[in-house]
């Protein structure tokens, strides 16, 4: 169990380092949206 | 001594811990109010990421590395693993509660001295890079200083006396936290525009959480329910308050203002110079401790500005400073006449327990200065620790987590 223990941890430390680090981002607000809609 | 649980004490500390977890999403509103609206929601998130990633470090390994069994007065060892063996009896640190509870107690601390650092680096630092930073700190700083400070490692040995947190906590994460300032370097626009706080009643709101959780912080650290709890309630509210007059008192003469801001920061200041002293001094020194604080740290802060050093939210003024400022004036007025397990201090006729809370002041500084400098700079050549200038002004909110605070 211990070991099972480490190992998810492990899991989730692995996939932060290999996860994207930036976003080349739009953000979706409410008055985008509305605009968007009109 | 008694060897069986108390339930009052066990009460008391469970719910300490309770008060110490609240802590730091405390932190993350305080923090949170004096950033930009464009970066709020990042900088809460370190608080809250925080929380949940220390929380699962602590058991697997955090914990057995500052409380284990003492290897050579360095680091604990690995015997409590995953918490194998740490279970519902009384450990070797406390006996009157389960280990456990110790443990989780001692867990919050762990939680919040990291959080306290994203500070200095709020507005500006990769969010991968920031996860990277915390688990390698808390593991390479944090829990070997809790070892040679709580855990039976060689500052306590050497007699220095931290009853909850000043060397630990509030200097490791001040030092570390002005490192981080100077090697990410300053935010785009410091110095040409102002980078003003968005939100004043969220970072009052989050100060005053920050004292209410630190009754558990300082009160929970006599570990029973007695009269040293007591004392250390009383000391923590008035050296909070006192330090809190004084620092709008100073900026008030000094810039013309009583500031809000400046209440709310010189309470936590307050707070922060009471923490080591806590368990040993009574309130005429708190008093006097209160006082120091709102003076030294402010007068700090004024000095990294004029420095330019890009100190976001005053990190190292508040906890560097006054973390400082608290475990020297503990060798100054500690007296065993609050607590006879502890040692006295300068005004009590033992001018060496001065000396010794200097040594201890003087190798966490050290230790946290270094390690915090080669960890930050090993990230930054695998994962770099700064967004680009782009992602920067666009805000972390939008750029790092895809999420806007305010759809107004």
């Amino acid at each position: 169990m211990e070991i099972l223990a480490f190992a998810s941890f492990a899991v989730l430390v692995v996939a932060w380092l290999v996860a994207p680090s930036r976003g080349d981002v739009i953000v979706v607000t409410r008055k985008s949206e509305d605009r968007k809609a009109a | 001594m008694p060897t069986t649980i108390s339930a009052g004490d066990t009460a008391w500390l469970l719910m300490s811990a309770a008060l110490v977890m609240l802590m730091t999403p405390a932190l993350g509103f305080f923090y949170g109010g004096l950033v930009r609206r464009k970066n709020v929601l990042a900088t809460i998130m370190h608080s809250f990421f925080i929380l949940c990633l220390i929380s699962v470090q602590w058991v697997l390994w955090g914990y057995t590395l500052a409380f284990g069994p003492d290897k050579g007065g360095i680091i604990g060892g690995l015997d409590w693993l995953a918490l194998r063996g740490v279970g519902q009896e009384p450990g070797p640190y406390a006996a009157t509660v389960p280990h456990q509870a110790f443990m989780v107690f001692q867990m919050m601390f762990a939680v919040i001295t990291p959080a306290l650092i994203t500070g200095a680096f709020a507005e500006r630092k990769r969010f991968k890079a920031f996860v990277i930073f915390t688990l390698l700190w808390a593991t390479f700083v944090y829990d070997p200083i809790a070892h040679w400070v709580w855990g039976g490692g060689w500052l306590g040995q050497l007699g220095a006396l931290d009853f909850a947190g000043g060397t630990v906590v509030h200097i490791t994460s001040g030092v570390s936290a002005l490192v981080a300032a100077l090697v990410l370097g300053r935010r785009v626009g410091y110095g040409r525009e102002a980078l003003e706080p968005h939100d004043a009643t969220m970072t009052v709101l989050g100060a005053s959480l920050l004292w209410f959780g630190w009754f558990g912080f300082n009160a929970g650290s006599a570990i029973t329910a007695g009269g040293l709890a007591a004392n250390a309630f009383v000391v923590t509210n008035t050296a909070a308050a006192m330090a809190a007059l004084t620092w709008m008192t100073v900026s008030w003469l000094h810039k013309g203002a009583p500031s809000v801001l400046g209440a709310a920061a010189g309470a936590v200041a307050g707070l922060v110079a009471i923490t080591p002293a806590s368990g040993y001094v009574d309130v005429s020194a708190s008093i006097l401790i209160g006082l120091g604080a709102g003076i030294f740290c402010y007068t700090a802060i004024q000095l990294t500005k004029r420095l330019r050093v890009d100190d976001a939210l005053d990190v190292f003024g508040v906890h560097g400073v006054g973390g400082a400022w608290g475990a020297l004036a503990t060798g100054i007025f500690a007296t065993v006449a609050i607590n006879s397990g502890a040692k006295d201090g300068l005004l009590a006729g033992n001018p060496g327990q001065l000396g010794i809370q200097a040594i201890a002041v003087g190798a966490s500084i050290v230790y946290s200065a270094v390690m915090t400098f080669v960890i930050l700079k090993l990230i930054d050549v695998f994962v770099g620790l700064r967004v680009p200038e782009s992602e920067e002004v666009l805000g972390l909110d939008a750029s790092q987590h895809r999420e806007a605070a305010y759809q107004i």
